[in-house]
């Protein structure tokens, strides 16, 4: 028997279920396979063409391409008009960083620069046989079709994609595949296609994240990316305010700083891709997406949002409470309402649809979150007290139906997923950090489970939005940086969910893949029976470099679980913040690494046979007497006022059993978080910049 | 109330969408290291937000300075743009009747058709003067360097007298007595302090925050920074500088802005929180004295302005002028046989400090605000001016 909680977003790609992948022991594509399907066989393999190379799309692009295809000798052929200002060359310092200067310079040895005059292609292209087209030249919709006739009828194979950031598909006669900035390193791709293609699963196996959305005017990121900055602007114009502090406040309300994204993308092209987005989709809704006239004059003249530096901000500016109240109406008004044209259209599951906020347009929270902790009934109230500011807004039609369902499954579980083969359950996070959403909805997926009596699971990514685990969301530690009370309330929540991977079942298999796995997720997942790891996958508990003390029971799970000689391991991890590989942790953190096939058949063997398949590292749940540490903690040379902390925390959490060593730990991290050091540290400094006025 | 003709009747200045700052005295607060005219436009925008007044709802922009800012040469467009509204508009210069010609001129602006809504936007830092290094090929010295605040307040170039002496002349001209000088200081920080008693002044100023070029804290302008209470004796024990001019009898150089729009009739509703409130420009004259006794021009100004509009001093709800010397007060009141103690009710410049440009546009403001306080009537404001120079006019509130 097969059941889900929800739809898995990799179905979308046309690559299946999560438990499919364990139960078949391997991933359903690999790069190799789809490298041949797209480009051909090695040695007649065809050219990656990606056009308007030196513009800001195109010359991420050509970055991003090149250094994940370097290995199958696949031409990068980055075409431009002649006298087009080098894009490529900028990129060269930040390909250095990632990559050091020799791999750089191999990258950049895959790349073949060529011009033509935009009428005809250039003759030696020819050679190179063109497989697939990634067009990025400017958002004018005669230029981009002559510029696909010309491609078409001198490869009439070629495939086709746009960049576009909002001409639909029907418009342009080629799929789309709009990516999100920054363009070199951003991952993230809305493809807009009939069914999933060989070249979306290509970006797949390259690591990058591709996600199908519906074929409309402006795909998701940019209403809500655009949106938002047309809500700003209007706030402003209430208000006043300056765009620099109207940044501040939506940054603390929302996550992103519309106005100063918008300088650092290059105001000249962003202006004119927001106002043109804006236009386009006023034409088909109405009043709601009307350019505001700031952005109108701006999209004209190119101008920065923020001040020139000899203009820098003079006069601070503060919220009263009306305004504040406005704030909240206008932005949150505007987006509520453009997202009830979105969930109308199906423009992307809700689980897409909620991480393009998070991930391309920064929210803190997606919308589709936000929308769900707000409720109904607030929702709307929201929306109609945005109309009776902007009545013309209430011209644009919207559909507070799509609300109706804010308690189905597909609503309540936007980040956590769970699948069930038979008598194995699978759950799956395809959020990078853990939040309070996370954690409720990691509750509702255990019930699932539990109710459809499952009692062997594995807990891991999603093997699509999630390519990493980086630790806790940071931003939900805000409210306990003023009050202990709700540091102990999110550690003994966060920690008592994570002890339900241990209780509730009688087999859990962690399972971390992806690039790291950091801080309140390794917490998480080390509550689970066994521990199994990627072995080039980095490992850290780096909570004293921000400093905080750890609240989700890293200070004792693990050391009851090892033995006395391997335990200055585990404190070394903790009071060092240093990273490890997941094959150093082997043994007293990490019960199995190996490559992804190894992995995912030992987590599936796990399920199926139990200790048979390998022995389970049990927790002692009495106090422990053997645990001294003094000497590391005095070798600390970071934070030493956190490590202090954390080294009281770990003796005192292990000279406790079990059932208390849950509050003592919790009740630690919370005191310490309401401390000078942590206040002085990165999310103390933080907390201050958004929070202060 | 006598019904006069306004010269100005598709003018209107709707209530409450004023304000200034507080004035600090020179050197005393974070205004003296700013640049005065961004200072101005944000603080503009800060201020008509209180007022709910959304800038982007006015189509021109007056401003008004008499000391030379850095990017000056921009004139209004620039201040526009850190009001956050590009709009057109131009400088107006005119030393101490800055404040009040710019009103006049922003009523003249809407009266003509130019404008549906201007803002009139006032504003100095007399810290820190700039110097002016002038090319002047027929001086012994051929090159003429100007401290603009101190150097001009001591040197009238058409009479080659200081500003001071022209009080100790009228005071002379008019045989005004110390004692009464004194005395009508003394009276006048009492009228300021009850207009701070009582919740007056922080009507029309507002606190605003200074920013450093790091974005932090530089200080807060929260009072006339440097007004302290001052008894009848000590002003009696301070030594004359001139006749009747003390250093307690005269005014203190200031920084400061001071801001308020004129819209057309039917605008006023669209900005005002009472838009049932008129205030209406009826006229305005100005004058030019003998040399050197520029404290009795506004007196002479509003004699002038009287006889051609048929009113008298009893007409008047309000009265209030800009006094830089106290002797200003003491004159008008011999020449329009007028009680001193009826005017300049909440404060008056001689006390606040003088930041030139905007102190006009607060005396107007205050005197506005009075108005509506006693139920409306007829408005006097007048002042003196660099080169003898009187300027009155009357407003209408109702």
């Amino acid at each position: 028997m097969k059941k889900q909680l929800r739809q898995s977003t990799l179905e979308n790609l046309g690559l299946g279920t999560v438990i499919d992948i364990f139960k078949n022991g391997k991933l359903p594509v690999s790069l190799d396979e789809m490298v041949d399907k797209v480009f051909g066989k090695k040695g007649k393999r065809g050219a990656m063409v990606i056009s308007g190379a030196n513009g800001i799309v195109g010359a991420g692009k050509v970055m991003q391409f090149a250094s994940r295809l370097l290995a199958y000798e696949i031409p990068i052929i980055a075409l431009d008009l002649p006298g087009s200002p080098d894009g490529l060359s900028k990129q060269f310092k930040g390909l250095a960083k990632s990559f050091g200067i020799d791999e750089s310079n191999k990258i950049m040895s895959s790349i073949i620069r060529m011009n033509y005059d935009g009428k005809s292609l250039p003759k030696q292209l020819k050679a190179y046989n063109p497989a697939f087209l990634l067009e990025a030249i400017p958002e004018h919709l005669e230029l981009k079709k002559s510029h696909y006739n010309l491609f078409k009828k001198e490869y009439p194979n070629i495939h086709i994609w746009s960049v576009t950031s909002g001409f639909p598909s029907k418009e342009l006669g080629v799929g789309i595949a709009h990516p999100a900035f920054p363009h070199e390193i951003n991952k993230i791709f809305e493809i807009v296609e009939e069914k999933p293609s060989t070249q979306t699963q290509l970006l797949w196996t390259m690591g990058l994240i591709p996600m199908q959305v519906s074929d409309d005017w402006s795909f998701v990121l940019d209403v809500f990316f655009c949106g938002l900055l047309q809500a700003s602007l209007q706030f402003c114009d209430q208000n006043n305010m300056p765009y620099w502090k109207a940044d501040k406040y939506i940054r603390k309300i929302i996550g992103p700083n519309p106005f100063r994204a918008h300088d650092v993308i290059g105001a000249k092209g962003s202006n004119f891709l927001t106002w043109s987005c804006l236009h386009h989709l006023a034409k088909e809704y109405g009043h709601l997406f009307e350019p505001d006239k700031q952005l109108a004059d701006r999209k004209e003249s190119g101008q920065n949002w923020y001040p020139a530096n000899h203009f820098r901000p003079l006069v601070n500016r503060s919220l009263n409470k009306d305004a504040e109240k406005q704030l909240n109406t206008i932005v949150y008004g505007a987006l509520f309402q453009m997202t009830s044209i979105m969930l109308k259209e199906k423009r992307a599951d809700l689980t897409t649809m909620n991480a393009i906020g998070e991930l391309c347009a920064q929210f803190t929270k997606g919308m589709l979150a936000v929308i769900r902790k707000k409720g109904k009934k607030e929702v709307l109230e929201t929306i109609k007290d945005y109309h009776k500011i902007y009545p013309n807004a209430a011209k644009t039609k919207w559909f507070p139906e799509v609300f109706d369902d804010l308690k189905n499954d597909d609503w309540q579980q936007l980040y956590v997923n769970a699948e069930i083969d038979g008598e194995n359950g699978i759950i799956t996070i395809s959020r990078e950090s853990y939040n309070s959403d996370v954690n409720d909805e990691l509750n509702r997926a255990i019930d699932w489970l539990i109710k459809n009596k499952i009692k062997k699971v594995i807990l891991t990514g999603d093997f699509h939005f999630s390519t990493q685990m980086v630790g806790a969301d940071t931003t939900e530690f805000y409210p306990a940086i003023t009050d202990t009370k709700e540091g102990e309330r999110i550690a003994l929540t966060w920690s008592k969910t994570a002890r339900r991977l241990h209780d509730d079942f009688k087999i859990s298999v962690g399972y971390i893949h992806g690039k790291r796995c950091m801080g309140g997720m390794l917490e998480l997942m080390m509550h689970c029976h066994y521990l199994i790891a990627n072995e080039n996958l980095t490992i850290a508990m780096p909570e004293i470099t921000l400093p905080v003390v750890p609240g989700m029971e890293g200070c004792h799970w693990v050391i009851r679980k090892t033995k006395d000689k391997d335990r200055e391991k585990m404190f070394k991890l903790l009071l060092g913040g240093k990273q490890i590989k997941a094959n150093e942790g082997l043994g007293w953190l990490v019960d199995f690494t190996g490559n992804t096939e190894k992995c995912l058949q030992k987590a599936w063997e796990i399920l199926n046979k139990g200790e048979k398949a390998l022995s389970m590292r049990k927790i002692d749940t009495k106090a422990l007497k053997s645990v001294t540490f003094k000497e590391i903690s005095k070798s600390i040379q970071i934070n030493p006022e956190a490590a202090e902390v954390i080294a009281r925390c770990i003796h005192e959490s292990c000279s406790t059993d079990l059932e208390k060593a849950i509050h003592v730990q919790a009740k630690i991290s919370a005191d310490f978080m309401v401390s000078k050091w942590c206040r002085k540290g990165k999310i103390g400094v933080e907390f201050d910049k958004v929070e202060q006025n | 109330m006598k019904k006069i003709k306004s010269n100005c009747p598709n003018a209107r200045i709707p209530y409450g969408t004023w304000g200034s700052s507080y004035f600090p005295a020179w050197q005393s607060s974070a205004l003296a290291e700013v640049n005065i005219g961004q200072f101005a436009g944000e603080s503009m925008a800060e201020i008509m937000s209180q007022r709910k007044v959304r800038v982007s709802q006015l189509d021109y922009l007056i401003i008004g300075s008499t000391i030379p800012w850095h990017w000056k040469f921009w004139n209004a467009t620039v201040v526009a743009s850190c009001m956050g509204n590009r709009i057109p508009g131009y400088h107006i210069e005119q030393a101490c009747a800055t404040g009040l010609q710019a009103i006049v001129l922003g009523a003249s602006q809407v009266q003509i058709g130019a404008s549906k809504a201007v803002g009139v936007l006032t504003f100095d830092r007399t810290s820190d003067s700039p110097v002016g290094v002038f090319p002047e090929r027929r001086s012994y010295r051929r090159t003429e360097v100007i401290s603009d605040v101190w150097d001009n307040f001591g040197f009238d170039p058409s009479t080659e007298k200081a500003m001071l002496t022209s009080a100790g002349n009228v005071a002379r001209k008019y045989k005004i007595d110390r004692k009464e000088i004194d005395e009508l200081t003394a009276y006048r920080y009492e009228q300021y302090f009850n207009g701070i008693d009582s919740g007056f002044i922080q009507k029309v100023a507002v606190p605003l925050e200074v920013l450093s070029v790091q974005g932090k804290p530089l200080g807060k302008i929260v009072s006339d920074e440097g007004v302290r209470k001052i008894s009848y004796e000590s002003l009696r024990a301070m030594r004359d500088l001139d006749t009747c001019v003390t250093s307690g009898t005269q005014t203190h150089a200031a920084d400061g802005m001071a801001t308020l729009l004129v819209t057309s009739p039917e605008k006023v509703k669209d900005f005002s929180s009472r838009p049932e409130v008129q205030i209406e420009f009826i006229a305005k004259t100005e004058v030019r004295v003998h040399a050197s006794t520029m404290p009795e021009a506004p007196a002479i100004a509003v004699q002038k302005l009287l006889n051609e509009i048929g009113m008298s001093m009893d007409d008047f709800t309000v009265v209030k002028d800009h006094n830089p010397f106290a002797v200003n007060d003491a004159v008008f009141s011999k020449v329009m046989n007028y009680d001193w103690k009826k005017m300049n009710n909440n404060g008056s410049p001689l006390v606040w400090g003088h930041p030139q440009g905007p102190t006009l546009t607060r005396v107007c403001i205050e005197a506005f605000e009075e108005a509506v306080e006693l139920g409306g009537g007829y408005v006097l404001v007048f002042g003196c001016a660099a080169g003898d120079v009187g300027i009155a006019s009357v407003f209408k509130v109702y």
